[in-house]
């Protein structure tokens, strides 16, 4: 299906203002800290904006929308107790620290907070996957540009690279802040759009409920029994709601980046919370276009289901709607893209090369080297994509790793912010145990990821407990700044943070 | 999981989604006026950010409660 008239001036248009818009930025990089945290200027609603952005992706369009479809509105846990509860805890809890500690990079916090050991652990974990996510999306962008204006897959890969590339190299974190902000708005106009017209065709919500619930009489309960083999209630609980969000949303670099970025600890804060009033509309745009789709047309079964968003748009929308929506799905995808990109190169520059290659060069140096780097990873990501396709487990195989790391990761970030008796060791067993649990239970017993993220969670914060009493534990002067209990009473420690903050230190 | 989860009835689940929200709200409140404003521009009640976090929860608390 390709699109013409008015709906492909509408994508051109957009795929030309976008990178226009975001080179406009690059006036403001001139030190390593413009690159990679914007300068520390961002306000509250731009990192707001900037946060759901880079969250949603071309793949929840399609992936929740089928989720719906199978399973109904309990495909919103994921964007509702599966994410706004960890957003709170982030916002007062984790984000302060990180941003107060002056760090570009999570690794970077956990290595100044425990050891080297978990710092390269982390950063290892992060680069790697970020690195291979990007082949995964831009593989998305070129077969979506390649079906919706018939262009061929590799001159689809090379449009996607300039149009990303051209503002990440040059303006950085800024400039995909402030792109985000004007993508997430496509992606709400276009989303919007299109429920609204499904739900008028299929004679508003009464309708919708009346058409499903006669053969689906559970699409409408937002938790489903235990013995549901997908995403039963109690996982959902266990896993999503009390380790794999919060393990997301108080640790992921990508996300916790645009935080690093704020002018104020306020903004920080601020921008992470409000985050959460958008999220809270997400569903509107991803969950129910898979229960119209459904009410439409039952008829998808097994992977087709994965289609139910596509097949909206192509029997739905009239001319000039449907550019509107393939705009808001590219929007998604290229506001991914972006943020996947600047944190990728943040990570590599930050805890890889300037921990370990080059030490105490100028300023200019490692800004020069941040723009190579995302250079590098566009020209890593268009070799890669193809290879994607032609082994899918590698996306899998990512979120699986990434997964298995999540539960132990979150514990010791936990333990690590909150309790001061938490050591360098406790923290690098901590890891390493939960790690290895996690594994055992995926690969050996065949649990379920959720169970799996919880018990690896447990077991990380025991092991972690244990450990830390039993070995020495770390002098104040470490600490300062680092964890809740001694920056809350300590005036003195605040006054450091606050210089620190301000680049004094 | 143990065979005794699986006899937990469905509505434990709203119990559990409530108490949780609620936990994160009260949570909330217990961080200290001084720390909420930290850096804060000034201290306008809207920039309250525990009342921004109870907002959300009351919101997820009625979404959970009906359905």
């Amino acid at each position: 299906m390709t699109i013409g008239g008015i709906d492909l001036f509408i994508v051109v248009a957009y795929l030309v203002a976008i990178p226009i818009f975001g080179v406009y930025f690059k006036k403001y990089v001139k030190t390593e800290e413009d690159y990679f945290l914007a300068g520390r200027m961002l306000p509250w609603w731009v990192i707001s904006m900037s946060i759901i952005g880079t969250n949603i992706g071309a793949y929840d369009y399609m992936g929740a929308a089928g989720g719906a479809y199978r399973f109904g509105i309990a495909q919103a846990n994921y964007e509702w107790i599966g994410a706004l509860p960890a957003m709170v805890l982030s916002a007062l809890l984790f984000v302060p620290y990180y941003w107060k500690a002056g760090v570009y990079t999570v690794p970077e916090f956990l290595g100044r907070r425990y050891n080297l050991a978990v710092r390269v652990i982390q950063a290892l974990l992060w680069g790697l996957f970020l690195a291979c996510v990007l082949g995964v999306f831009f593989w998305a962008a070129g077969l979506m540009l390649n079906e919706y204006l018939g262009i061929p897959v590799w001159v689809s890969l090379l449009v996607t690279a300039v149009i990303v590339g051209v503002y990440t190299i040059t303006g950085g974190l800024a400039a995909v802040a402030m792109t985000d902000v004007v993508q997430l708005l496509v992606m709400f106009i276009g989303g919007v759009a299109l429920t609204v017209l499904g739900l008028w065709t299929v004679g508003g919500w009464s309708g919708l409920v009346a058409s499903i619930t006669p053969t689906h009489p559970n699409h409408f309960k937002l938790f489903l029994p235990l013995d549901d083999p997908t995403i039963p209630w109690l996982g959902m609980i266990l896993g999503l709601a009390f380790v794999l969000s919060p393990a997301w949303w108080c640790c992921h670099q990508a996300i916790i980046q645009r935080t690093l970025g704020a002018r104020s600890e306020w903004d920080a804060k601020a921008g992470m919370m409000f985050a959460a009033f958008p999220k809270m509309l997400i569903p509107v745009l991803v969950v129910l276009p898979g229960l119209l789709a459904l009410s439409l047309n039952p008829d998808l079964v097994g992977p087709d289901m994965d289609r139910a968003f596509p097949w909206l748009i192509r029997n739905l929308l009239p001319a000039g709607l449907a550019g509107l929506v393939f705009a808001a799905f590219m929007a998604a995808l290229i506001s991914s893209v972006d943020s996947t990109l600047n944190s990728a190169a943040t990570v590599w520059t930050r805890d890889i090369y300037q921990r370990f290659l080059v030490r105490n060069a100028s300023d200019r140096h490692y800004l020069r080297v941040g723009r190579i780097l995302t250079l590098v990873f566009v020209l890593w990501a268009i070799a890669f994509a193809p290879v994607t396709q032609q082994f899918p487990g590698i996306y899998v195989a990512m979120q699986s790793l990434l997964s298995i790391f999540q539960g132990p990761t979150f514990a010791i970030t936990l333990l690590g912010i909150g309790w001061s008796r938490a050591t360098q060791w406790g923290g690098l067993f901590g890891l390493l145990a939960g790690v290895a649990i996690s594994s055992t239970l995926y690969f050996a017993a065949g649990w379920s990821f959720l169970y799996v993220a919880w018990w690896s969670f447990v077991g990380a914060l025991v092991v972690n407990v244990v450990v830390s009493l039993l070995t020495k534990p770390e002098p104040t002067s470490k600490l300062e700044g680092l964890v809740y209990g001694l920056v809350m009473k300590n005036g003195e420690i605040q006054d450091v943070l606050s210089r620190r903050a301000d680049g004094g230190e | 999981m143990g065979d005794w989860l699986a006899g937990l009835p469905l509505w434990w689940g709203k119990v559990i989604a409530a108490a949780f929200f609620l936990g994160i709200a009260v949570w909330a409140w217990r961080r200290p006026r001084s720390y909420i404003y930290r850096d804060a521009p000034d201290e306008h009640r809207w920039r309250d950010l525990r009342v921004w976090a109870s907002v959300l929860m009351a919101i997820q608390l009625l979404i959970y409660l009906a359905f």
